[in-house]
């Protein structure tokens, strides 16, 4: 039996941006920012109350998964808002909508009722959209 | 429930153990931070991060000394006092809990995994990422 899911990737532009942006304004906590082997940076994120996620904040290059070709088009998809990032929970949409507001975050959506809850649309600072779920 | 304001104070303890992990701290220190009593702060903290400000800590320091063993040449007695412990001996037991290897025996062995000096190898993430972005599959 699967019991929970531990990490889950986000591609980003760039790894320190991409810190800057889920530590300083989305308030979450890193979890490892290591330098492993081959050049490759390990950068995992998670909300304060959450360490049991892990998102990783991967940039997608050249590579055993990826051509040059294939990493370009990625990076420019991400660019477009063509993935989305996800959905973070809160326990007030209204309030950390304003927190993040003033923290300089792009919202794409204010907080707006929905069948499942109250939610908000924003954007990381890669293209990512995600949703701020209130259920 | 937790309201906003308690929660951003803290937040704002955790901001304080993250800051000042490597310095001697307390849990009257920390809850301070919290405008609360400590163990009124103590039972809130856990509630809502399902650790104690205290295993936050020690996973924290951990953590910070695993990367400082790998990362960095100085020796297991210099991690220990740069992540904030005084004794040697309580260090190694908390590190040999939470890793289940000595501090020595954690560095040596992923020294001698990686191909590269002072960097984790690549059995140190999760064998799909390793493979994805290292091209590297762990038997």
């Amino acid at each position: 039996m699967i019991t929970s899911i531990a990490h889950a990737t986000i591609y980003v532009l760039n790894q320190d941006d991409a810190l800057d942006f889920y530590k300083n304004k989305l308030g979450f906590e890193v979890g490892d920012d290591m330098k492993v082997e081959g050049g490759f940076r390990w950068l995992t994120v998670h909300p304060k109350s959450k360490p049991q996620l892990q998102l990783v904040l991967a940039e997608p290059k050249e590579g055993p998964m990826f051509s040059k070709d294939a990493a370009d088009k990625i990076r420019s998809l991400i660019a477009e808002g063509a993935f989305g990032a996800g959905v973070f929970e809160t326990e007030n949409c209204h309030k950390t909508y304003d927190e993040l507001i003033a923290n300089g975050v792009e919202f794409i959506q204010p907080p707006t009722e929905q069948l499942y809850g109250i939610e908000a649309l924003a954007v990381d600072n890669s293209g990512n959209w995600f949703s701020l779920v209130q259920r | 429930m937790v309201t906003n304001n308690k929660y951003k104070r803290l937040d704002a303890c955790r901001d304080f153990i993250v800051d000042n992990y490597h310095e001697t701290l307390s849990l009257s220190v920390i809850a301070k931070h919290s405008c609360m009593s400590p163990y009124h702060f103590l039972r809130v903290f856990k509630d809502t991060y399902g650790e104690t400000p205290n295993e936050y800590l020690i996973r924290l320091r951990v953590e910070q000394a695993k990367k400082m063993l790998i990362t960095e040449q100085c020796s297991v007695s210099e991690v220990c006092e740069k992540v904030g412990y005084t004794s040697l001996g309580s260090f190694s037991s908390l590190f040999v809990k939470q890793v289940g290897l000595t501090p020595t025996s954690y560095r040596r062995k992923l020294w001698a995994l990686s191909a590269e000096a002072y960097c984790f190898p690549s059995q140190a993430i999760p064998a799909c990422y390793a493979y994805h972005f290292l091209g590297k599959l762990v038997k």
